[in-house]
């Protein structure tokens, strides 16, 4: 193996949630990002060099993802059925999976007016899975009922091709229970005490009697290539984001 | 909505537009399950550029599965629209195929036209049974390959080389 070009160093928050994003996605997926997704371009390049040679990667301000003329293809494309992975956040979060992207407060009288859901509610139901991820973890963004829903993964919607399959924090990582319909804790990250994540969760995260387990640290492989080709793809994709990781 | 085609077609749905209140005639969008589209100009990567008259982006998207036939094989970045062609991204493309000459004996617009000839020969062939296997056998299943199909039918535009 070749070495990374970024020298040996204590790996950072957003290497460990780029390294956790990647491991949900599964070889021969189509992965889509949108805007202001930097954390899952870098993860669906880095599981497109580890462990998915065969993903299709679909990343908006890739200068190689070319389309005929317009992001709107992307909605055809998720029409179609071609998306099997897309990614959403949210400035609120609730145990449905449930995003907000519109406004905090009263709808008519907001205390703060957000950028708006944009595509988040079509591209939920269209696509086969959506994985959330947030740059923060605490009880203002993890909140038991969001003021109002963008996207949700629990509805009574009479079609949709899939729904929330996991979101990804700074501390862990939640799936979302098809049966019960609510967001539980799936793993969390080195060094992480459970009580940081169940303390910075403004909703029960059922754990009940379950060993929630710490998830593997990044591999060599993972971190070579990860601090080597994706950084430097990231670089043209996300200059700033990868100046903030990896120095300029 | 007054056309006789509303009679014959019994599949043609009339709904009321919520938005202005006007009845309008409806149809089910078509979906073929492959779709084969004739380019100028394809790469490795997917993406091609072809015909703006004839839609095929349209169909490239509309298609489950989209294979495209392209005249010539060049770099991605290469892969430019010309005067009257479009660009057709490889999002949309499952498959590219190098077939020079691929669309005779119809036109490549720009690159050969019309092979009105051959398709005058088909016409008559193509009148009884007999003519049509005689026509199938010497063009279709006789040649061995696309290049050997080109050669019987003394194709013209450019070859393969």
């Amino acid at each position: 193996m070749t070495k990374p070009t970024i020298p040996n160093q204590p790996v950072k928050p957003p290497e460990v949630m780029i390294g956790a994003i990647s491991r949900l996605l599964r070889d021969g997926e189509w992965v889509a990002t949108g805007t202001l997704s930097p954390l899952p371009a870098a993860a669906a390049l880095l599981a497109k060099m580890t462990h998915a040679p065969h993903l299709t990667t679909l990343i908006y301000g890739d200068p190689d993802f070319r389309l005929s003329e317009g992001f709107h293809e992307l909605f055809a494309l998720a029409q179609k059925g071609k998306i099997d992975v897309f990614f959403l956040s949210g400035v609120q979060i609730d145990k449905r999976g449930s995003i907000n992207l519109s406004m905090l407060g009263d709808y008519n009288r907001p205390s703060v007016r957000l950028p708006g859901g944009a595509g988040s509610s079509m591209l939920s139901a269209l696509v086969r899975r959506v994985i959330i991820f947030t740059t923060s973890h605490n009880k203002r963004l993890f909140v038991p009922k969001v003021d109002f829903v963008n996207a949700t993964a629990a509805d009574d919607a009479p079609w949709r091709r899939g729904g929330l399959s996991h979101v990804v924090t700074p501390l862990c990582v939640m799936a979302f229970d098809g049966t019960k319909k609510e967001i539980i804790l799936e793993s969390i990250f080195p060094g992480v005490p459970l009580e940081e994540v169940v303390g910075n969760t403004g909703f029960d995260l059922a754990i009940g009697e379950r060993s929630i387990p710490i998830m593997n640290p990044l591999t060599d492989e993972e971190l070579i290539m990860l601090r080597g080709p994706v950084q430097e793809r990231m670089r043209l994709i996300y200059p700033q984001f990868a100046a903030s990781v990896w120095g300029s | 909505m007054h056309s006789d085609l509303m009679k014959v077609r019994r599949d043609l749905k009339t709904v009321c537009d919520p938005y202005s209140g006007n009845e309008y005639v409806v149809v089910l969008p078509i979906m073929p399950d492959v779709a084969i589209i004739h380019a100028a100009k394809g790469s490795r990567s997917g993406e091609i550029t072809t015909d703006a008259n004839r839609n095929d982006r349209l169909l490239a998207m509309a298609a489950k599965k989209t294979i495209a036939v392209v005249e010539e094989l060049v770099e991605p970045e290469d892969v430019l629209p010309g005067r009257q062609e479009v660009f057709v991204a490889s999002v949309h493309i499952d498959a590219v195929v190098m077939a020079p000459g691929g669309a005779h004996p119809t036109a490549c617009p720009g690159i050969y036209e019309t092979d009105a000839a051959h398709i005058r020969e088909y016409v008559v062939a193509s009148k009884d049974e007999q003519g049509f296997a005689a026509y199938m056998e010497k063009y279709i299943f006789g040649p061995e390959d696309h290049n050997r199909y080109l050669e019987v039918v003394n194709f013209r535009g450019r070859k393969h080389v």
